[in-house]
């Protein structure tokens, strides 16, 4: 059985968690001008590849060490308790998106929108729609990576079982089950029943299982190869050939016309396209070299937010969905102007801070039972959670 | 200093440029096209005819929206004010809550029938709100253009248009990245109304938020129509202005 990498909190993985969460906001915000800061305006991939390779990394380095410790049938109860909750957070916010469409629908009778009105079709039929929901076979907007995410735990802990004591046999498992899907058009239906699941987990689950795969020591295994300079120069042209044309995507009158070569845009994010996988491995392979295990400003003040964010990273998604559903409540009930939009981006994630600070203060409370606070040498080593 | 936030938010309603009340006008990048539309311009300079079809998956106004006048309407007396000595027709299609696949199955009848020099297609929204596959949107919005294209009309795409109160209910963009996709390779112009509409609304031109019937109907039908005959203008190299 391989070997785990030493327990510690990798703060680069709150980090970036942290970072992406904000994103995934900021993003789903609708018409938001604060989201052109996001990474998705830049290159192929975007906040939803950062979340799930980081989901996939310290599900493995969490439950692979309950798995190697205290057995398979503890390791995976614990994984499905997860996989639960993850479920739980998705009909909560479930609640929120069809109350904002009942409130919506009840008032709404602008002419200029009758075809956006078809929207509401779906809930002339409550009874039918509930249930399908609560089936994963009814997924709104915004939340359909909850889902994913929900698929993917609930069948970790056999590919977990196969990570411990085969790693790259279940990561070229997960690059064939990959292209077999993809040839074969594999994914899950939805209601009703002529469309299927926006992320398609049997595309995705690759991206999950190469974040495992990284946890469990392959990251540690191919990194003479991955902090080659062939290999970070590769990855710098790759990055730098695709913002521009990403950019030029999004302004075609700045561009002019594209070159026939040039048009493998749009990227099929449903699949998880492949130069978008390449993409975000880049990135992460740049990330990796760049930011070391113990950069410095991992422990500064100003990256504490992220920090937090990160740790904390279910409740603080859910509560940034539900923020998005308010910010666009705010955007058209008071004013959609630029200044607001900023207003309610900076806003929300003063909520979303605020929030996850409160939350690591209530569990460092909690797990020290009264004792004294520890010092500040241990503060974030020896604890990993999974959130 | 500190700001009540009621005054900051009553600030923030009241600031942005108090544009005049039925401006269309919009930036020249929001409607910029490199797309030629060949067809259009032979028709109007050999046979002083113009055949229009706009398509699209709305459904029928009702009640009193009923006689409200919407777009194709200005589409039409736009294009015959810019187009003297010019016979224009634009016949409004309205396939209801269709998908591009349903949609496919009427065009060749559509087509014997009206024969169209031009086919202004808007498309993208019910597929967004049944969340069909947009790579297989994509794909089959392509091999719709090229059928129309075969069968002598040139084709300009108009994507979702923008509308506050439902945006966060569905996702539109990754079906105006395959217009996109499918503009580029038929070379066609897309029309962006969601992006155009989005500027109205955020300079203030237009209050696209309004619950109900507020007359705002007919002043952005007007102007999208408006920007349309525009776009066939300037991509069908013709020449004809309007005194406003």
């Amino acid at each position: 059985m391989h070997s785990l990498p030493p327990a510690g909190r990798d703060l680069r993985l709150d980090f970036f968690r942290g970072l992406s969460l904000w994103f995934i906001f900021l993003d789903h915000v609708p018409s938001n001008v604060v989201a052109w800061f996001t990474v998705r305006n830049y290159g192929f991939c975007d906040a939803s590849e950062v979340f799930v390779f980081i989901s996939g990394y310290t599900a493995a380095f969490v439950y692979g060490r309950v798995m190697n410790e205290r057995g398979f049938v503890i390791g995976a109860a614990r994984i499905l308790k997860r996989a639960w909750q993850i479920y739980v957070a998705f009909v909560f916010l479930l609640v929120f998106y069809f109350a904002e469409i009942a409130y919506v629908s009840g008032h709404f009778s602008n002419p200029l929108y009758t075809e956006e009105f078809g929207i509401f079709d779906f809930f002339q039929k409550p009874d039918v729609v509930l249930v399908e929901a609560l089936m994963l076979r009814f997924l709104p907007a915004n939340v359909d990576v909850l889902p994913l995410y929900i698929a993917l735990m609930t069948f970790f802990p056999p590919v977990l079982w196969l990570m411990l004591r085969k790693p790259d046999l279940t990561l070229l498992l997960s690059i064939v089950f990959y292209f077999v899907a993809k040839t074969f058009d594999w994914n899950l239906v939805l209601y009703p029943y002529d469309h299927s699941w926006f992320f398609n987990p049997f595309a995705w689950q690759l991206l999950f299982v190469i974040g495992a795969w990284c946890a469990l020591g392959g990251a540690q295994r191919t990194s003479p190869v991955l902090n080659s300079p062939p290999v970070i120069a590769l990855c710098v042209v790759f990055l730098l050939l695709a913002a521009p044309l990403q950019l030029s995507w999004l302004f075609p009158s700045l561009s002019g016309r594209m070159p026939s070569w040039l048009m493998i845009l749009p990227l099929d994010k449903t699949g998880l396209s492949g130069w978008r996988l390449a993409h975000f491995l880049a990135l992460a392979t740049l990330v990796i070299h760049y930011v070391p295990f113990d950069a410095k400003f991992l422990r500064s003040n100003w990256a504490r937010p992220l920090i937090l964010c990160g740790q904390n990273s279910l409740e603080i998604f859910c509560l940034g969905v539900f923020l998005s559903f308010s910010a666009h409540f705010v955007l058209t009930e008071i004013s959609g102007l630029i200044p607001m939009q900023i207003l309610v981006s900076a806003a929300g994630i003063a909520v979303m801070v605020t929030v996850a600070a409160l939350m690591t203060w209530y569990k460092d409370v909690e797990r020290r039972g009264g004792k004294p606070p520890p010092s500040a040498t241990q503060e974030g080593l020896g604890r990993v959670t999974a959130s | 200093m500190k700001v009540p936030f009621a005054a900051l938010m009553l600030a923030l309603s009241a600031a942005g440029p108090a544009a005049a009340a039925d401006s269309c006008d919009v930036p020249d990048n929001l409607v910029e096209t490199f797309a030629r539309l060949p067809r259009v311009g032979l028709s109007v300079k050999r046979d002083h005819r113009l055949e229009v079809l706009v398509l699209s998956a709305a459904p029928k106004l009702s009640g009193e929206a009923s006689s409200l006048k919407s777009y194709p309407y200005y589409l039409e007396s736009e294009l015959q004010q810019r187009l003297k000595g010019t016979e224009v027709h634009v016949f409004a299609q309205s396939e209801p809550r269709k998908t591009i696949n349903e949609v496919a199955r009427d065009l060749s009848r559509l087509i014997s029938e009206r024969h169209p020099v031009l086919v202004v297609w808007q498309t993208g929204t019910v597929e967004a709100m049944r969340g069909i596959d947009p790579d297989g949107y994509g794909r089959a919005l392509n091999a719709s253009v090229a059928a129309l294209q075969s069968g002598g009309a040139d084709v300009v795409l108009i994507n979702q248009q923008f509308s506050p109160r439902t945006d966060f209910m569905f996702d539109g963009a990754p079906y105006t990245e395959n217009m996109r996709w499918v503009s580029q390779t038929r070379d066609i112009p897309l029309f962006n109304r969601y992006e155009v509409m989005k500027y109205w609304g955020e300079t203030g031109a237009f209050d696209l938020t309004a619950l109900k019937n507020d007359g705002t109907y007919e002043k952005v039908h007007g102007c999208i129509g408006r920007l349309i005959a525009d776009l066939v203008m300037r991509a069908a190299s013709l020449s004809g202005t309007v005194e406003r």
